[in-house]
């Protein structure tokens, strides 16, 4: 395969893993930031009011306490603010803004996550997940899958810096570089 | 000629797909009663209300109504219980802001469960729930599988001090039939049919582990919680159900 051929695929499979990881973090802020009593991925769920994100959030944080893993006090302000979190590293992901930054902080993210995952998960807490909202479950397949997102978040990461080292690559060895240089 | 060897052809393959159909609609009809079914129950809804009552805490008409799925022999439900519930239960139950509901659930991976869970019942019979339930939980160490004391599973003494002698009796007398601890349900011990009850109900949520937690506000029900949350984190919850318009 020439090389400008496997820089393109490159290229394009970094785009998808980037969108892919973008989806994730921004269904997770969804399902936690969405009005409890809407039926998900319809208009109403989007009827996003104060008391109605208040409510969720601190849902959310029940949800979170049942982990045992945060002291009380840390518990209502993780929860208050981690969906925000993940919305912002959502949509910078999903706009490619300041890229090797932004994996590098998803997948510090998606890391915590996968090790309070495997915590429960060993210690037998019968627990819901809240990852992507409320009534989800924490079983075996919560582990694969966290799994699969924590192997994307590094392939991405690894990715974006491989393509940040060849884009200077490419601009330092390129003539109107060269003749700068001189 | 042709025609007629594709028309076999055709009718040849169509019959496999036939077959599968016919399968498919026998198999869906097998299957309909089942998903048909509401919970077997022998009780009428009145009973049923009654039982309900029975093994309610605070004022039915409060605002919010909160139905707990508990296993008296699980480890995380005495933890919300005795650090959770029975705060709830002194001030928002007390205060008439929540109707507390106990739902049983005994799991079939804990030994005594179901056993306690008759105990209580035959205990709500009398209108003594509160109090049965309170020793049980306080002192699930003691009698359950993962407790220190021995022989395990003994918990009469501890349904014994939360009543009077007269009350105990009666209790004892309701107990009758349901004394043997399995996890089946025993034909004849008519605590049993509450307790069937209440986990169709759980089934139909669907309550997989315990403590789950059905939360309704003016007449929205909203989404399980599953575990023990503290109390601080589920009173702002219902500070801010309270003050939505």
């Amino acid at each position: 395969m020439p090389a400008s051929t496997q820089w393109t695929a490159n290229r394009v499979l970094l785009l998808i893993g980037r969108l892919c990881l973008a989806i994730v973090f921004l269904a997770a802020a969804y399902g936690k930031l969405r009005p409890l009593n809407a039926t998900p991925w319809t208009l109403h769920s989007l009827e996003v009011t104060p008391s109605s994100l208040n409510l969720s959030m601190t849902f959310f944080a029940m949800q979170l306490d049942s982990y045992r893993m945060l002291p009380a006090w840390a518990v209502s302000p993780f929860a208050h603010t981690l969906p925000w979190v993940e919305l912002a590293v959502g949509l910078l992901l999903l706009f490619g803004f300041a890229l090797r930054y932004v994996c590098i902080a998803a997948t510090l993210l998606l890391t915590i996550f996968y090790g309070a995952v495997i915590h429960s998960y060993a210690m037998h807490l019968a627990i819901n997940c809240g990852c992507f909202g409320p009534n989800e479950k924490l079983d075996a397949w919560t582990l694969v899958r966290d799994g699969l997102f924590f192997a994307l978040g590094i392939a991405v990461t690894i990715g974006a810096f491989l393509m940040h080292k060849r884009n200077r690559a490419a601009v330092s060895s390129s003539p109107r570089a060269e003749l700068s240089a001189r | 000629m042709t025609s007629h060897i594709h028309l076999a052809i055709n009718k040849a393959n169509r019959r496999p797909i036939r077959t599968l159909g016919v399968i498919f609609v026998a198999a869906f009809l097998c299957v309909l009663p089942a998903l048909l079914a509401r919970p077997a129950s022998s009780q009428t809804p009145a009973e049923w209300d009654r039982f309900t009552t029975q093994k309610s805490l605070g004022d039915p008409n409060a605002p919010i109504k909160m139905e707990v799925f508990d296993d008296y022999e699980c480890p995380a439900c005495d933890q919300f219980y005795e650090n959770t519930l029975k705060l709830m239960i002194d001030s928002y139950v007390a205060e008439g802001k929540v109707y507390l509901i106990h739902r049983d659930f005994p799991l079939p991976i804990h030994l005594y469960s179901r056993r306690a869970a008759r105990w209580v019942n035959a205990a709500a019979r009398i209108g003594k729930f509160e109090a049965v339930e309170r020793a049980l939980f306080d002192n699930q160490m003691a009698w359950s599988e993962y407790g220190t004391e021995n022989p395990k599973g003994i918990m009469e003494p501890f349904v014994k001090g939360a009543l009077t002698p007269a009350e105990f009796e009666r209790v004892q007398r309701l107990m009758k039939g349901c004394e043997v601890n399995t996890q089946q349900e025993i034909k004849g011990c008519a605590l049993d049919g509450d307790i069937q009850h209440d986990m169709a109900l759980g089934q139909l949520i669907p309550v997989n582990e315990t403590p789950t937690s059905i939360v309704t506000y003016r007449g929205v029900r909203y989404p399980p919680i599953v575990g023990a949350m503290s109390w601080p984190l589920l009173r702002e919850f219902f500070d801010q159900l309270m003050s939505q318009r």
